[in-house]
């Protein structure tokens, strides 16, 4: 058996829109618990005094990364197989910068608002109005802006391939430098801590 | 509606939130989930993208279909606009939220934002950040859940440019808004 | 420290550190999707380093030599009714996940050529670099090893020559001709040799190809956008 199971052929496309649901869950349900429906919660990370965003982000980052190193050094996962967003450099290096703006402006992400909205925050329905209403402006200005969102089309490359490093070890600096931010990110909680 | 509601992580004896590095090692099994079951993994952005185009189609289907960004979430007619994996995926995150938000007693309708601020001006504000979120998303083909958590654990190279600039955006206009927060 | 004393944050710290560190050993999967580089496999082309012609493998087979794999990339009934001895059956579509040992010579035919050439490419791709073409394929076999043509004006060298080139064919089951004979030859004939083992040492048998894995379904067709 391998996987990843869907594009192995194991189910159609009617039950991966089950699995989608059902994968959505887990993922709302960890943000909740997280505290991320809340958008004080999440815009604290950007004032120091409590950095969950960082602490959570990255530790589902490293967990999966392993994951997905192990599995198909094993044999198990086809990770050639596993959907690769394209990077187009330029236009994701300002949609991030965008992105952090938007994120202090209006407390929320994409994902936490949906979080958000259904714990009942009435400011996380209005960030996700906002949303639709941004993309709408978007999709209005995007014959205008579509050379630059095309540009610097590098197509799907992992950090390893740019940087000539083997994966292994890309894997583990990025746990590295994860556990040296958490620890990090525990100091600066408390330096801010101590002093308000 | 409480314009200022007390610390939700002590709304119910017990319903503190969690250790976030036990909460991100399960998401990151969820991410895992999907990497091993989809071959792909999650994201939310795009759910928004397929909904407007589903709705500007509804409205005024002429112009929808005339629009190249919506066009390729109508695509050629085949599947419904809804029926998409992001769509399905999302509903499930509002009801994964609703499940753990219940189970805890943090769900109410409610509003939040810092003590200095005003209720309009917060809602305003978090209109106009979605809509900076929207372009964003859109600019880099996914959000913090599709491309920092999905690409980031891939090590895609422009997930992880991606992912620095947003910390970076943050924390460069987080002193301009305080008086939103704190 | 006592392991059950460390508070959970640490305990975490230190699986994810330990896991971090084995990564360093981990060898990604080897997946249908590979990297080529196009100037080292152009100029192998050009060297023309890439082949053997039937008569070489024609004198390997006689010599009884066992450290190369010959590979038919024809279907099954075409393998059946006719293949080079000790060739084993290896459809081009089976070919991806067909398990080649690193090191392992293998050598490619098809009915003319082109389809071996195409798969040359795939297994290189993999990183199999000792992989070879049979100049010619089976046309090439026909025409060189079963059915070679003496020409009517050979000198006594060349048909002194042709005498060893004869005696190879009819190892093979073939039938040297003159040149009259193969002018005036039907079209179509002469007819293939059955397949029969050449009176050679017993080769060493080699092991069927085991049946691969699901091969991947087609990616589904991108009928809207796959994105974030």
């Amino acid at each position: 058996m391998m996987t990843p199971l869907y594009k192995y052929g194991f189910f159609g496309d009617e039950l991966s829109l089950v699995v989608a649901f059902v994968l959505g869950i887990g993922f709302g349900f960890c943000l909740e618990r997280a505290g991320f429906g809340s958008a004080r919660k999440l815009a604290a990370q950007f004032y120091l005094y409590d950095m969950s965003v960082f602490k959570v982000m990255f530790t589902a980052i490293v967990t999966a990364m392993l994951g997905v190193t192990y599995l198909g050094w094993i044999g198990w996962l086809d990770l050639s197989q596993v959907y690769l967003v394209p990077t187009f450099l330029g236009p994701q290096i300002l949609g991030g910068l965008v992105l952090g703006v938007g994120f202090v402006v209006g407390g929320y992400c994409p994902g936490t608002s949906a979080a958000a909205v259904a714990t009942g925050r009435v400011d996380g329905m209005l960030y996700a109005s906002g949303i639709f209403a941004g993309t709408f402006v978007y999709a209005e200005v995007y014959p205008w802006i579509k050379a630059f969102v095309n540009s610097n089309e590098m197509g799907q490359v992992t950090l390893p391939e740019v940087l000539g490093l083997p994966w292994g070890v890309i894997v583990f600096a990025v746990v590295v430098v994860a556990v040296v931010g958490f620890w990090g990110a525990g100091k600066v909680e408390r330096w801010i801590g101590s002093r308000s | 509606m409480p314009a200022h509601t007390p610390d939700p992580a002590h709304a119910r004896p017990g319903s503190a939130y969690a250790n976030p590095y036990v909460a991100g090692v399960g998401l990151g099994l969820v991410l895992l989930a999907a990497f091993v079951i989809m071959g792909r993994g999650l994201g939310a952005s795009g759910a928004f993208s397929s909904t407007m185009a589903w709705l500007v189609n509804l409205v005024a289907p002429a112009h929808a279909q005339a629009n190249e960004y919506f066009q390729g979430y109508l695509g050629d007619g085949t599947t419904h606009p809804l029926k998409a994996w992001l769509v399905f995926e999302v509903i499930g995150v509002m009801t994964g939220a609703m499940l753990s938000g219940l189970l805890a007693g943090r769900v109410h309708l409610s509003i939040e934002k810092g003590p200095r601020v005003s209720t309009a001006i917060r809602l305003l504000c978090a209109f106009a950040g979605g809509m900076l979120m929207a372009f964003g998303a859109h600019l880099a083909r996914g959000c913090t859940s599709g491309q920092a958590l999905t690409g980031g654990a891939l090590l895609n190279v422009g997930s992880w440019a991606f992912m620095i600039m947003v910390f970076v955006g943050g924390y460069s206009v987080a002193w301009l808004m305080r008086w939103q927060w704190r | 420290m006592r392991w059950s004393a460390l508070p959970l944050n640490r305990k975490l710290a230190a699986v994810a550190l330990v896991l971090g560190a084995g990564a360093l050993f981990s060898q990604p999967h080897r997946g249908p999707v590979v990297k080529l580089d196009t100037r080292e496999l152009a100029m192998i082309v050009e060297q023309q380093v890439d082949h053997v012609t039937p008569a070489e493998l024609a004198a390997w087979i006689v010599e009884g030599r066992a450290d190369y794999r010959l590979l038919d990339l024809r279907s099954e009934s075409e393998f059946a009714s006719y293949h080079i001895p000790t060739a084993e059956n290896v459809p081009v579509s089976a070919l991806p996940d067909f398990p080649l040992q690193p090191g392992e010579k293998v050598i490619l035919y098809s009915e003319g050529g082109i389809h071996a050439a195409q798969a040359w490419m795939l297994v290189r791709a993999q990183g199999h670099a000792a992989v070879y073409t049979v100049l010619g394929g089976l046309d090439g076999w026909k025409d060189e090893v079963l059915f070679p043509v003496m020409p009517a004006d050979a000198t006594a060298q060349q048909r002194a020559r042709f005498e060893q080139v004869a005696a190879i064919a009819t190892f093979f089951g073939g039938q040297p001709r003159t040149a009259e004979v193969a002018a005036t030859a039907a079209p179509g004939s002469p007819a293939l040799p059955a397949v029969t083992t050449p009176a050679a040492p017993e080769l060493p048998s080699m092991a069927p190809p085991v049946a691969g894995r699901a091969a991947p379904a087609a990616a589904p067709k991108k009928k809207k956008k796959e994105g974030c």
